[in-house]
């Protein structure tokens, strides 16, 4: 084998290692956006939606993007499928999302309807937030629900602060006995306090 | 230098250990030598890793793809800014950047600490060794940017397209700085709890700190939000993904520590509920990271899986494990020297305040967490996104601006009803006659109106403050208008700076707000065609397609179209937005083809476009869209940072007295 031979054979054999390595290294970098581009199998994760038509349509364009927003893309990315076939151009999973949608806008159906019928076919998981039943309620009520403990665990400490101040002020009543110029004096104070 | 920059590591390694050892040894023994020794191990760690990371610097500028780091983020024709950036563009170049601020941030804390809280310092040095340690040891064990190849690729992967951006290169930085903030405080806290001094002193150490933790974190947001504005082309700058949630946690909390430590200072109150903040910020700062390394949540840009994310969340246990130890066998010396005696008190505001900064947090983190709670009881997958987040957080948000009215105008301990009326009626009036100005002009959003006029009520309190101000200076020292309002600022830097971050406040809800009225147009041009839209204001636009042209640049092939726009009638500029193919220096893609969006910015609305694709040689398919006072979070985000800063400026310990910050109000019941 003569030299440029050797060279051949051994640059081809670099590029056959290079791809699987190149592909490993950048499978540790950070994926930004990645998604839909970088999804194995995407035709696998679009499943058809289709129902016969009803009547004419009862949606426009602007409610159908409004519905497309609660619809999650099912390419592995993180977005809804307006966003998705509006922002990731190599993604073939929401455009095929997005026929389904208009499709069963124009056989007359209604929004819960259409995100019913997603969600016959898909799962919750197409949903873009939890569903207000079962289990995933807990979603919806705990951040309310934490924030009225909290907000009743002050007023429940506020009254055992206050009780004792009122009991003292009954027996050493000071707080409305101060002069107009001890207010006075007071109020300055605070007011200087404040800044 | 490399070998160096790799030798350093294992050295940092070392230091780290010793510090932490000789430092917690110090402290329990009282021994002076330990202590200096453990003082001195911080500098030095510090040395050792920015040595490591000059390391790095180096073999990435030489394009040394024997690493694989170097090879997998970088290639031979990366412009040299993209390659220093990065740095902190994978899994250990970012941990590396961390270790490095945070040994920096622990030299700074050190050295500014030499001759004060010196009861505190050696666990604040020996808490902050060992987080370095734990830092270092990830470095050496779980992911090492100095891991080498063993073969040299002609050429590396390059940087993912979308990292090549001046946000990507600063906002990270900016994120990290904010988000490794929160261990000086969590050091000093835990100092604080161990030796049981538990007063105003440890106090103002940790104010600053959170402050400058604050102040990043702010910026890193919103540079992050800038960037995925005209970077990731969907035409928002929010999208709640679990990374994003992450930077925003640690921000709430550090914002409602800093309003409820003004309690503990003027009524020493909330000691408990201050430490639990300290240290909820700078846990959620690891918890964040555990999300965005672990690859437990899905997320648009998070670290691909690794085992780093398991040692984030080991960490996370025992750093949780210790502090609710600490916490729990202190509570008697955490006892408040004062009671709440009113629920209109501007405590009382500062306490609601807080419930609701946390109350936003734990909703975020909710929703983010919840998928994988949801799938470990009822085995389904479930998705929580932007519907989620925004229908919880709208209403918990425009109940915080509200109180970033009312908190201002309550006098501390109780106010009295006159008190109230005098303070309250410009500031409502101001509210009022917002909601109804925009009513009167056509705004039918109901979430959007409440925001305005809330602003609008805001925005009067603020005035309304400065005025008072202004005006008791003018009558005092006989200042004109401006001398006057620059010393009230300069004076009182924590009240006025405070407000000047809410004059941010407002501005960010206003243009938040405006996305309500966004516009979207999917659009099919040829060359020389037109298309015609109202925007949300009615102006008439034309676009005109100048047709699709292609050529090459450094490192990429690029598809461009350009569009001349038009407002009713009026030529107004010219929107260029470009596909782009990245390739390596042999001229092989290297990633999927990138969007560049066209924006033409404005004070009242952007005009952003994207390139969807091309169609035959000249038919661009393309989305505009109209994007109402987006410029306005920028502006809100750098008046918040302004705000930050003056609020952070040192004042003279006599001045700061004189502000009030150093008086603690007695209750009304002991006077």
């Amino acid at each position: 084998m003569d030299r440029r031979r050797f060279l051949a054979a051994a640059s081809a054999s670099v590029a056959l290692l290079a791809i699987p390595r190149r592909a490993r290294a950048q499978e540790e970098g950070p994926q930004v956006n990645t998604g839909a581009a970088n999804a194995p199998m995407e035709s696998e994760r679009y499943k058809p939606v289709q129902l016969a038509a009803k009547g004419p349509p009862i949606m426009d364009t602007n409610a159908r993007d409004a519905l497309e927003h609660h619809l999650h893309c099912q390419c592995g990315c993180n977005l809804d499928v307006y966003t998705c076939r509006t922002t990731d151009f190599s993604c073939e999973v929401s455009p095929a999302m997005h026929k389904d949608v208009m499709a069963l806008v124009s056989g007359g159906y209604s929004a819960p309807e259409i995100m019913n019928a997603f969600t016959v076919v898909y799962g919750d998981r197409v949903l873009m937030a939890p569903p207000s039943s079962g289990f995933d309620l807990a979603a919806w009520i705990a951040p309310f629900g934490a924030l009225g403990a909290g907000i009743a665990l002050v007023v429940l400490l506020l009254r055992r602060w206050h009780a004792p101040a009122v009991a003292l002020a009954a027996i050493h009543p000071v707080a409305g006995d101060a002069t107009p110029g001890e207010q006075a004096r007071l109020d300055a104070l605070v007011h200087r306090d404040d800044r | 230098m490399i070998l160096i920059g790799e030798l350093s590591l294992w050295v940092a390694l070392l230091m780290a250990t010793w510090g932490t050892t000789v430092g917690f040894a110090g402290g329990f023994s009282r021994r002076a030598e330990l202590i200096a020794s453990a003082e001195r191990a911080s500098y030095a760690t510090f040395g050792f890793v920015a040595l490591a990371a000059v390391g790095l610097w180096t073999a990435l500028l030489r394009s040394d793809f024997s690493f694989r780091y170097v090879a997998s983020y970088t290639s031979a024709n990366l412009p040299s800014i993209y390659k220093f950036t990065a740095f902190w563009a994978g899994q250990s170049g970012s941990l590396l950047l961390w270790a490095f601020i945070l040994s920096g941030y622990s030299a700074i804390a050190v050295y500014t600490n030499r001759s004060r809280n010196r009861e505190l310092m050696p666990y604040v040095t020996a808490t902050l060794s060992a987080i370095t340690l734990f830092f270092v040891m990830t470095l050496c064990f779980g992911s090492n940017p100095y891991e080498r190849l063993d073969w040299i690729p002609p050429d590396g992967t390059g940087l993912n397209p979308q990292l090549q951006n001046p946000g990507m290169a600063i906002h990270p930085p900016n994120l990290y700085l904010g988000y490794i903030g929160t261990a000086i405080p969590f050091a000093f806290a835990i100092a604080a709890l161990i030796t049981r001094k538990l007063d105003a002193g440890w106090l103002s150490a940790v104010r600053r700190w959170t402050l400058i933790s604050w102040f990043f974190n702010t910026t890193g947001i919103i540079l992050g939000m800038w960037w995925a504005y005209v970077e990731l082309g969907w035409g928002g700058y929010w999208a709640w993904d679990p990374v994003e949630n992450a930077s925003f946690l640690p921000w709430l909390v550090n914002t409602a520590f800093l309003h409820s430590i003004m309690v503990q200072e003027k009524r020493g109150m909330l000691r408990k509920w201050n430490v639990t903040l300290v240290v909820s910020a700078f846990l959620l700062a690891i918890l964040g990271t555990f999300i965005t390394r672990s690859g437990v949540i899905s997320s648009v840009h998070s670290f691909a899986q690794s085992s780093v994310g398991y040692w984030f969340l080991g960490f996370l246990v025992i750093a949780f494990a210790v502090t609710v130890y600490l916490v729990s066998t202190r509570l008697h010396d955490l006892e408040s020297k004062a009671e709440l005696e009113s629920l209109v008190s501007r405590e009382a505001s500062f306490l609601f305040n807080n419930l609701l900064l946390v109350g936003i947090a734990f909703a975020v983190l909710w929703g983010t967490l919840f998928p994988i709670l949801s799938e470990a009881v009822t085995n389904n997958k479930i998705t929580v996104g932007p519907p989620f987040f925004n229908k919880v957080n709208i209403p918990l948000g425009l109940a915080l601006l509200a109180l970033t009215g009312i908190g201002p105008l309550i006098a501390w301990r109780r106010a009295s009803l006159e008190n109230l009326k005098r303070q309250f009626t410009a500031p409502v009036l101001a509210g009022v006659t917002t909601g109804a100005a925009l009513l009167a002009v056509g705004m039918r959003d109901v979430p959007a109106l409440i925001a305005y006029t809330l602003c609008g009520f805001v925005t009067g309190t603020i005035v309304q403050e400065f005025w008072k101000g202004v005006g008791a200076r003018r009558r005092m020292y006989k200042e004109n208008p401006v001398t006057a309002l620059l010393r009230l600022v300069a004076r009182n830097r924590r009240r006025y700076g405070g407000y000047i971050v809410h004059v941010g406040i407002v501005i960010l809800f206003a243009a938040f707000a405006g996305l309500a009225f966004k516009e979207e147009f999917d659009v099919t041009l040829k060359g020389g065609d037109t298309y015609e839209a109202t925007d949300p204001y009615g102006n008439q636009w034309r676009f005109v397609s100048q047709g699709v042209s292609r050529y090459e640049e450094l490192n990429r092939q690029t598809t461009a179209v350009l569009l001349d726009a038009y407002r009713n009638g009026k030529q107004v500029g010219v929107i260029k937005t470009e596909k782009r193919q990245y390739t390596d220096s042999r001229g092989v893609p290297t990633f999927q083809p990138a969007t560049e969006v066209g924006i033409m910015e404005g004070v009242r609305e952007d005009v952003y476009v994207v390139l969807a694709g091309v169609v035959g040689e000249d038919t661009a398919e393309m989305r505009i869209t109209f994007n109402p006072l987006v410029w306005w979070v920028w502006y809100g985000g750098m008046i918040m940072a302004a705000g930050g800063l003056i609020v952070m400026w040192p004042q003279a310990e006599r001045r700061r007295a004189q502000a009030g910050y150093s008086t603690v109000l007695q209750p009304a019941t002991h006077t």
